[in-house]
């Protein structure tokens, strides 16, 4: 059965991620500054995955959580300490996610995937309104934190992310989703919760992405709506997961190491090279290859 | 505030807006229509067609309205090797088929991110216009510019030329076969594979006069693309799959919707609007483009 498969690799990832955390003990600010991103990344992909890989709802969407976990986070700067508004931005996207759940889920295939690029646009355009109409097209943020604490609370998230989408995948929620993936009608005449299923993977797929977006919002130390809600977001988190494979735990993992490394390198010099490549590899992957590297590599013959 | 509702200024810009929605919806609904792919690449043809318009211009000297007719075959033809080249291999076997339309989607944003960084790499990013037939006309108490009306009236007579295509000729009608029920259409001799392809150029070709004609107005980037393909998504999805006249009334109706909210509260509000009446009609028709075949059933 399935555990046997994800123990190992979430025992291997949780065992990797310690041992990152031990980088700051040797490294330069660049180095950190590279952790900091390849740590985001595990911990948005893993999210991301928990919905879109497990139950075939593929978001199209999901920076609208990091946006709003970023906007909770800037909007009680110095008001609240980080220790209680990290946690309120994760429950912002996670309340978010219930909210719009049960309608938006109703909507199947290619239609969700558009759909939730739509949501998170509107999202992402009334903030922006409403910053405007406040008078802050953008905000500075003072006094945040250096980059060793940035990367242990995102180092702490990816291991969080990478727990909870372990666990999601060796319980009853994780097979339930697996079904729903592969014939939705099927898994409900079978007696799988369907609703409250894929209810519950959207939220639990939510929280994690909104601290992110709150820890990520202190790096940039300045907040600008459109910036924090950019589709370039949800856009790589699915190339990163179509590229190291969804279905298995090591998958976004391995996707997140390598578009981030092609990231690092292409990314200030030449964005648009970046963004092509990422447009490319994901076409060659959907077309050719499209369980991942990890469904290619350990290919698990299934009736 | 009340003047200027009332006034034909507003119903003007509501009428241009409309033209150029419904032209670019057909587009997409004819593609979608023949084939059951969510091109979201639509919207960056009129990108492109935007900016060989502009390029005809500055660099030729070409009157945009003169090379509206290369402009539309270039992006025809693109459509045709797209078809040829891409398409019809891959929807050849049936288990690529299906693969392929699970995954349609991912691929077609996977090109269109790559179409868009391609023209802002060639282009560059900052957006480009030109000042063409910008002298301004009166009639009554409304004032237009010659482009604007220009656009209105080419953009109108394209659509009544092409609703009467498919009205009269006999592909129009092997076209609504194909969309309302395939198999059926192929038992009664209608030539799939044609139709699908002359669908492909004419949606291609649509969409980029639409852009070249939207150029004459406003200005083009290479992001600017996507809220076309979404405005398409709205007038297709409420006109009705397949049904070009349904189309052109719900681009209307979306036209009037935009100038109007606009006009009433901000420009900054432009986009809230187009998303969210994208998100609330997905939200009411969950079952998208299918919904009125669904219904009829």
């Amino acid at each position: 059965m399935k555990p046997n498969r994800d123990l190992p690799a979430l025992l291997g990832i949780l065992a990797v991620l310690a041992l990152a955390a031990l980088l700051p003990l040797a490294a330069s600010e660049y180095w950190i500054g590279v952790g900091i991103s390849l740590a985001m990344w595990i911990a948005l992909t893993q999210s991301w995955a928990v919905l879109s890989a497990l139950s075939g709802y593929i978001s199209l969407g999901h920076v609208v959580f990091y946006g709003l976990g970023s906007y909770v986070v800037v909007a009680t700067w110095e008001r609240l300490p980080l220790a209680a508004s990290l946690p309120l931005a994760a429950c912002a996207s996670a309340l978010f996610a219930f909210v719009i759940g049960l309608p938006v889920l109703r909507v199947r295939g290619p239609y969700f995937v558009i759909l939730s690029f739509g949501v998170a646009e509107l999202v992402k355009y009334v903030l922006i309104a409403v910053e405007a109409a406040q008078g802050n097209a953008s905000r500075l943020i003072l006094g945040a934190p250096g980059l060793e604490t940035l990367y242990a609370l995102l180092l702490g998230l990816a291991a969080l992310a990478t727990l909870l989408a372990g666990a999601i995948r060796m319980t009853r929620l994780g097979q339930g989703l697996r079904a729903i993936r592969e014939d939705e009608e099927a898994a409900e005449t079978l007696g799988v919760p369907v609703t409250r299923y894929k209810l519950a993977a959207l939220v639990l797929s939510a929280a994690i992405p909104g601290a992110v977006g709150g820890v990520m919002a202190l790096r940039s130390t300045y907040f600008e709506p459109g910036q924090v809600f950019d589709p370039m977001i949800s856009f790589s988190m699915i190339a990163m997961v179509i590229i190291g494979g969804g279905d298995d735990l090591r998958g976004p993992v391995i996707g997140a190491v390598l578009l981030s490394l092609i990231s690092e390198f292409l990314w200030a010099s030449a964005p648009q090279l970046y963004m092509i490549i990422l447009g490319a590899l994901l076409c060659a992957f959907v077309l050719f290859v499209p369980d991942g590297l990890c469904g290619r590599l350990l290919r698990v013959r299934t009736q | 505030m009340i003047e200027t509702l009332a006034s034909g200024q507003l119903l003007f810009a509501a009428l241009a807006a409309g033209a150029t929605y419904a032209l670019v919806a057909l587009g997409l609904n004819l593609v979608y229509g023949t084939m059951r792919l969510l091109n979201v690449t639509h919207g960056d043809l009129v990108m492109l067609g935007g900016y060989a318009a502009y390029w005809c211009f500055t660099l030729a000297g070409i009157s945009p309205l003169l090379a509206l007719p290369g402009i539309a075959l270039g992006a025809a033809a693109l459509g045709s090797a797209a078809y040829h080249g891409l398409f019809r291999r891959m929807l050849g076997t049936t288990a690529a088929a299906a693969r392929l339309e699970s995954n349609s989607l991912l691929l077609f944003f996977g090109v269109s991110i790559i179409i868009q960084n391609v023209a802002a790499l060639a282009f560059t990013a900052t957006p480009r216009g030109y000042e063409y037939l910008s002298e301004v006309h009166r009639f009554g108490n409304i004032a237009l510019t010659g482009n604007r009306l220009a656009a209105l009236l080419v953009a109108a007579a394209l659509l009544a030329a092409i609703l009467a295509f498919l009205r009269l000729h006999i592909f129009g009608l092997a076209l609504r076969g194909l969309i309302e029920r395939r198999e059926g259409a192929a038992v009664v001799g209608v030539d799939i594979d044609r139709v699908q392809h002359a669908s492909f150029t004419l949606g291609f070709g649509s969409a980029a006069v639409a852009g070249a004609l939207l150029s004459m107005t406003e200005q083009v980037s290479p992001f600017a693309g996507f809220p076309y393909t979404i405005a398409a998504f709205v007038v297709v999805i409420m006109g009705g799959l397949g049904s070009i006249g349904g189309g052109m009334i719900a681009a209307l109706l979306l036209g009037l919707l935009e100038t109007y909210g606009v006009a009433l509260t901000s420009s900054n509000y432009r986009s809230i609007l187009l998303y969210g009446v994208f998100v609330l009609v997905l939200l009411t028709r969950p079952q998208g483009l299918f919904g009125r075949r669904a219904i009829v059933r």
